[in-house]
């Protein structure tokens, strides 16, 4: 050891020896032995084992001399150390560094010392193992007490380093032990393999179904084979076997029997240490019951596999649906596309994530698209909307976008799962539709206007046919003009703005009744309602007999007369009145009913299914029409029994709303 | 007051009975036109008080700006006789407003009438109900 190199710090060195754990130990027959065949050999009446502490000298062994210590500044050993080699003073009371010194002066009256430092195998000088006479010797020792002094100082280091381990191990072993007990589910086993006999612990001796007892004195491995798992056994005996060729580590993870009969994982780590010819000779280690961690394990894959399938699943569903499919985050930002919008759009995989889908819009809905995404973000409803979108040839197709939120427990948005429609086709086969059916009924309204022409042009040949024509010719006017209410309509052919509910038609039917102001001699109240296509020939024809029996012989046929039309809606039926008055009064019922009013009863019993009254007052006619609510509007109502409104209320259908209804 | 008169009607029955109606009020009827080129072709040839004007005819809706030509080009009161008067909605600079067809002799001669008094400088007067009036 060079003695340069390994000199220490003091601090170090007071440590070091602190770790030895033998200052105030009482004395130790080994040490003493050393102590007294020191003495004995260099012929001297003291020999001390001394060890330098931090401010004292303590003695673990002393032969002749009756104090314990001294204080570090009465020590001759503390300058001994400073060298690993032997310190011999052959006068102290002759030698300045030491005559003053109290056991030079007092006793034991110290005249010769010869110290050999006790070296670790650090390098730390803990004291020495000393001879001390108190005549002086001039000589010194002669060689052969130099080596004898010098091999037993060895012999006391090897005492303390014994000593050291020995504590170190049953330290070691305690905390080892402590902390098994303390963990319900670790066992620990010695085995010693040349013997066959494995050592283990209670807990170790539980694991594999021993009684702890016969497992702390020692049984054959075979003991603790019994439950390991059949289909695990091979594999642990092949690594055992590896282990013990290649003196190595071992782990390994296998399955137990338990009492029970459940399977219990446990994690066994060991090492085999060999002998001096290289054969495994122990073989020590734990093992850890790992049953709770493997079942998170195993949920955890079999959690992964499902969320691997369920993924697959649905890419493979989402790939073949016909529709554009996508997925985005509860901020709103995409995050999924499926096959068919790739194909569809031409981008680039991954283009259109985050908001980059906004630009594959037409830029004339893009503002709108984000508009309304951007709402159904907000209030987390569902998304639809129609916009064209771009096809990878370049031209925009229409398309009808939808999304719903998907929502966890508590509600919150997690997802939103949307989907593109391509119904371009759709919407040119609605618009081609909707073309021919406004050009169809454009056609019917025309012909309306040729067979009146033609009523007047043949009427000119028969001047005695005059007021029969006139008469035809409003009623097929009244019929042309209810029926344009009810026709397929644009919003440029519409006949008038206010809709194309009863009210709206029969004021424009009245439009030709005003009075001298302007003012309209035929007042319209109550409930307004739908018609149909259906209902459009008798209601026309029902209200024009009115109209033109008024204007002939009832209240419109003077200045002042006035009719108060009142239509209520009851239940299930509809109930219109017909009220005249400041016309020429009334006397009697007249005695003989026209055409006109074989028409109305017709048009309201036959054609509408309801009730006629008439009631001649001397104020005017009063006719009550009682309809079922169904009448106006049958195709309608067929569609939509379910959505008729309380009684009371206006017989107009709701318009559907924009909003899908979630 | 007789006034010179140009139907323009892609219909004939229809075409003929207004011409019929106004012959006996004692117009001239200048022209029956069925498409706006011969209307135009008319209409540049002789002098025109009034024209009658359909919206759809024979070559397509072209009535709409054939009547606002006639009104601002050529000085002629126009008034629309259609089916669809609700193309008609915004109304038509120059015109004086559209009578909803089918119609009857009594509008036509009312609002004949009316749209001749408006042409010699009669402001005020009550429209017929059967013409409604662009604002």
């Amino acid at each position: 050891m060079d003695p340069d190199s390994q000199t220490s710090t003091e601090t170090d060195r007071v440590a070091a020896l602190r770790a030895y754990g033998v200052l105030d130990t009482p004395p130790e027959p080994a040490i003493d032995e050393i102590a007294r065949l020191a003495a004995h050999l260099c012929r001297a009446p003291m020999a001390l084992v001394s060890l330098v502490a931090d401010d004292r000298q303590w003695f673990k062994s002393r032969v002749g001399v009756d104090v314990a210590q001294t204080a570090r500044s009465a020590s001759m050993c503390d300058h001994a150390i400073r060298t690993e080699q032997l310190f011999v003073v052959t006068d102290a009371a002759d030698d300045p560094r030491f005559s003053d010194n109290p056991m030079v002066k007092g006793p034991p009256h110290i005249r010769f010392y010869a110290g050999q430092p006790l070296v670790t195998p650090e390098g730390h000088r803990l004291g020495t193992l000393c001879v001390i006479d108190n005549h002086p010797r001039l000589e010194g020792l002669d060689p052969t007490q130099v080596m004898a002094l010098r091999i037993l100082a060895g012999q006391v280091m090897a005492q303390l380093e014994l000593r050291r381990a020995l504590r170190d191990r049953s330290e070691t072993e305690e905390r080892l032990r402590l902390a098994l007990a303390a963990a319900e589910n670790v066992g620990a086993w010695d085995w010693d393999v040349a013997n066959d006999r494995v050592v283990a612990d209670a807990q170790f001796a539980r694991f594999y179904g021993v009684d702890p007892e016969v497992a702390a004195a020692g049984a054959p491995l075979a003991s603790f084979v019994s439950r390991i798992h059949p289909d695990d056994l091979d594999r642990v005996t092949a690594e055992i076997d590896a282990a013990l060729r290649g003196l190595e580590a071992f782990e390994s993870e296998y399955r137990l029997i338990g009492d029970g009969g459940e399977p219990r994982w446990v994690f066994a780590r060991g090492q085999v240490f060999g002998d001096e010819a290289g054969r495994a000779a122990r073989f020590p280690g734990t093992v850890v019951d790992i049953t709770a961690r493997k079942r998170v394990e195993e949920e955890l894959a079999r959690a992964a596999r499902l969320l691997a399938d369920s993924e697959a699943r649905f890419r493979a569903i989402a790939d073949t649906m016909p529709q554009m499919v996508w997925s985005a985050r509860p901020d709103g930002l995409h995050d999924y596309y499926n096959a068919r919008w790739y194909e569809f759009t031409g981008v680039p995989e991954n283009s259109t994530d985050g908001e980059g889908w906004n630009g594959v819009f037409h830029p004339d809905d893009q503002a709108r698209a984000w508009e309304v995404w951007r709402r159904s973000l907000e209030t987390g409803e569902p998304y639809e909307i129609e916009y064209r979108l771009r096809h990878h040839s370049g031209v925009y197709r229409w398309t009808l976008g939808r999304a719903l939120a998907i929502r966890d427990a508590s509600g919150r948005v997690t997802r939103w799962f949307g989907t593109c429609t391509d119904i371009d086709d759709l919407k040119r086969a609605e618009h081609a539709k909707e073309l021919l059916s406004q050009e169809l009924s454009h056609r019917i309204k025309n012909i309306f206007a040729v067979v009146t022409a033609l009523i007047g042009l043949s009427a000119r040949q028969s001047p005695g046919a005059r007021v029969f024509a006139d008469a035809l010719r409003t009623r097929i006017n009244a019929l042309a003009r209810a029926h344009d209410f009810v026709r397929p309509h644009t919003e440029a052919s519409r006949p008038t703005l206010a809709g194309t509910t009863l009210h709206a038609f029969l004021r424009d039917l009245f439009d030709a009744y005003v009075g001298p102001d302007g003012e309209r001699r035929v007042e319209i109240s109550g409930d307004d309602a739908v018609f149909d296509d259906q209902a459009a020939t008798p209601v026309a024809l029902l209200f024009h007999e009115l109209a033109t029996n008024a204007a002939k012989y009832g209240a419109l046929s003077t200045d002042g007369g006035r009719v108060r039309l009142h239509t209520v809606r009851q239940a299930n039926r509809f109930i219109l009145t017909w009220e005249e008055r400041g016309g020429p009064a009334i006397t009697a019922p007249p005695t003989r009913t026209g055409f006109g009013s074989s028409l109305t009863a017709l048009s309201v019993e036959s054609q509408l299914g309801g009730r006629l009254e008439r009631e001649w007052a001397s104020e005017g006619l009063r006719l009550t029409a009682d309809l079922p609510v169904t009448a106006l509007a049958r195709r309608r109502n067929a569609a939509h029994t379910s959505t008729q409104p309380a009684e009371g209320s206006r017989v107009l259908p709701q318009h559907a709303k924009t909003e899908p209804s979630p | 007051m007789s006034a010179r008169i140009l139907i323009i009607e892609d219909e004939a029955l229809v075409a003929l009975e207004v011409q019929l109606v106004l012959e006996d009020l004692g117009h001239t009827v200048v022209g029956m036109a069925a498409d706006a080129d011969s209307a135009r072709a008319i209409a540049a040839e002789t002098v025109v008080d009034l024209a009658l004007v359909d919206i759809n005819l024979s070559d397509g809706p072209t009535g709409l700006a054939l009547g606002r030509e006639l009104a601002e080009d050529h000085g002629v009161s126009v008034v629309f006789m259609t089916g669809n008067p609700g193309m008609l909605r915004q109304g038509v600079a120059g015109t004086i407003g559209v009578l909803s067809k089918p119609t009857d002799e009594t509008s036509v001669q009312a609002a004949v009438a009316y749209a001749l008094r408006r042409r010699t400088g009669e402001r005020a007067l009550p429209a017929p109900p059967a013409l409604r009036l662009f604002a």
